[in-house]
């Protein structure tokens, strides 16, 4: 309950700036991106309005529904791999053994280095020529699984997916990490007594008891796929003939580097209106949260 | 509990087969920067004919590496200490004063954290406009005040969630003492507030730090260019270089990770502190 009176002058002080910034950098550029899609606006002369025209030719744009391809791809792949990945992980850092710290603090690292640094790490260990995954492959005599990670026209979402999948393993795992912990312990004991296996008891009292964490991962994941762009610069810029785009990199292309600001800000539209309605769920549980925890 | 030795046995490889997947990137990449373009490309698996530091002299040489690193701490500085201030004060208000209408509060809060569901790359284009009309395109403060506009949703869920669960005693004490609002706030409130304080800057200025988007599209003058932007300098006017480019990453991310090992704790927290109940 808010009590603290005090002039208003005095409340508008402490919240002006704020509001200012929000204002002005963050909601007006999104009312200026939804009327900028209603354009047909290239950057010369004025932007005349064309109605929903950028929106039908989504459908009908074939790049559009690759980059789309390639986003759900990753979405897939990397979203199985780093839940049921990170919950793993979780599960052993919440062992206790010697070097916990020191594994825990190596497996987040990752998450702290710039994306565009990573994506050129793993430009050198995805490299079908002499990168480090091919090379080891062709020492093991196993040439026939070399695959085209980056550069061709199939593989580089799943190259993508693992890099992502490396870059947010830690931080997942972390979110599981915090969730097993508000486990009260005596629930496994009790499970233990009545003769549950340690492995049974993961399935039948964990999982369900995460659930919560579980939707905030996935979430995390699905909002954070949409934020994939680096990666893409780095490892084949989109490339070949915009193949392995995904969504965001393919509208930084039409608005950047082909100037179709009216087209490329439908596409954003596309991405905000996607990761309104799934960040919606992420904010009612965590203000419920919230809530839980001030009463 | 007890364990069998065989079942501890496994256990040990599965958490060296993890940390070492996570740590081999990085291995791998301090490896290739002490070998010249041809052994990087025709002989990936050698080790390095010597530790020379003949890549980083070469990256030395090309890059402007102490600008740039003066650049991106001074953003991240200024940002973080702009946008930590004023989303403070917006969530004191938010969270402690009275406000005719009694909703009020609420609503803002909920307007402020909308925010976090907004991938920055819608905004990179409207900013763009923005930028040009107010005449900053270019300009650090071009780039200081969008970095502190995204952050605002973060901090505020911070800020504000902590205030909520604080109790009012000690500020209403305050008040009765004679302390006026900014008292209160900045002697009484923010010292309780620390812990949080420092989860919110490192938050901010970690993300600030590694930002290339936003960097990339609004600065031109290659000598107010950031750190994340050497990558791409690399590409456009010089032949590629491969063991230079590594060599400069390498020279960004290791003051990097030095300060992530020092703060470990506190980074990890902060990283995860928008997903995770304390």
């Amino acid at each position: 309950m808010n009590q603290l009176r005090c002039p208003s002058r005095t409340k508008i002080i402490l919240l002006a700036p704020t509001m200012i910034m929000y204002i002005v950098f963050l909601v007006m550029p999104l009312f200026i991106a939804v009327r900028y899609s209603f354009t047909d606006f290239s950057g010369i002369g004025k932007a005349v309005f064309s109605g929903v025209d950028n929106y039908m030719k989504l459908a009908e744009d074939r790049l559009f529904l690759v980059s789309l391809k390639n986003t759900m791809i990753i979405m897939g792949l990397s979203g199985v791999g780093l839940l049921v990945g990170s919950f793993i992980v979780a599960l052993v850092l919440n062992e206790d053994f010697p070097g916990n710290t020191l594994s825990k603090a190596m497996i987040f690292a990752p998450y702290v280095i710039a994306p565009i640094i990573v994506g050129l790490i793993w430009g050198f260990i995805l490299n079908p020529e002499y990168g480090l995954i091919n090379s080891v492959l062709r020492k093991l005599g196993l040439e026939s699984l070399c695959i085209e990670w980056i550069g061709g026209t199939k593989w580089t979402p799943v190259a993508v997916s693992m890099v992502f999948f490396w870059q947010l393993l830690g931080f997942h795992a972390t979110i599981f990490l915090a969730g097993i912990k508000t486990i009260p312990g005596d629930l496994y004991e009790a499970a233990l007594i009545d003769g549950c296996s340690r492995s049974r008891s993961v399935f039948l009292i964990t999982i369900p008891l995460l659930k919560e964490t579980i939707i905030m991962n996935v979430i995390l994941i699905i909002t954070g796929v949409f934020k994939i762009y680096e990666l893409v610069v780095q490892l084949t810029g989109g490339g070949p003939n915009h193949l392995s785009d995904t969504l965001v990199s393919y509208m930084y292309y039409v608005v950047f580097t082909s100037s179709r600001y009216g087209y490329g800000m439908a596409i954003a539209v596309f991405i905000l209106v996607i990761s309104m309605c799934v960040s919606f769920f992420y904010l009612r549980i965590s203000r419920n949260r919230g809530k839980e925890a001030a009463s | 509990m007890k364990r069998s030795c065989i079942s501890w046995i496994m256990f040990g490889a599965l958490v060296v087969l993890i940390t070492v997947l996570a740590v081999i990137p990085f291995v791998w990449t301090i490896l290739l920067s002490f070998k010249d373009n041809s052994q990087i490309v025709n002989d990936p698996m050698g080790l390095p004919a010597s530790f020379d530091f003949f890549n980083y002299r070469k990256a030395l040489d090309v890059l402007d590496i102490g600008r740039m690193y003066a650049n991106t701490i001074m953003l991240a500085a200024a940002s973080t200490a702009a946008g930590v201030l004023i989303t403070f004060m917006s969530s004191y208000a938010i969270a402690r004063l009275s406000f005719r209408i009694k909703s009020l509060p609420d609503k803002l809060f909920l307007f402020l954290i909308i925010g976090l569901a907004v991938p920055v790359y819608i905004l990179l284009f409207p900013i763009y406009r923005i930028n040009v009309k107010l005449h900053i395109l270019g300009t650090f403060i071009g780039l200081i005040l969008p970095y502190i506009a995204i952050n605002i949703s973060f901090n505020t869920l911070l800020f504000v969630g902590f205030l909520r669960e604080f109790p009012l005693e000690l500020e209403e004490a305050a008040t009765i003492d004679g302390c006026n609002t900014a008292q209160t706030m900045f002697r009484i409130v923010a010292p309780v507030m620390k812990p949080t304080f420092v989860t919110v800057v490192l938050f901010n200025a970690i993300y600030i730090f590694n930002e290339f988007p936003f960097a990339s599209t609004f600065l031109s003058d290659s000598r107010k260019y950031t750190l994340s932007l050497m990558t791409s300098m690399f590409r456009g006017q010089y032949s590629m270089d491969y063991g230079a480019i590594i060599a400069a990453s390498i020279m960004m991310i290791i003051p990097e990770l030095i300060f992530y090992a020092i703060f470990q704790r506190r980074i990890i927290s902060g990283m995860t502190a928008g997903a995770v109940k304390e």
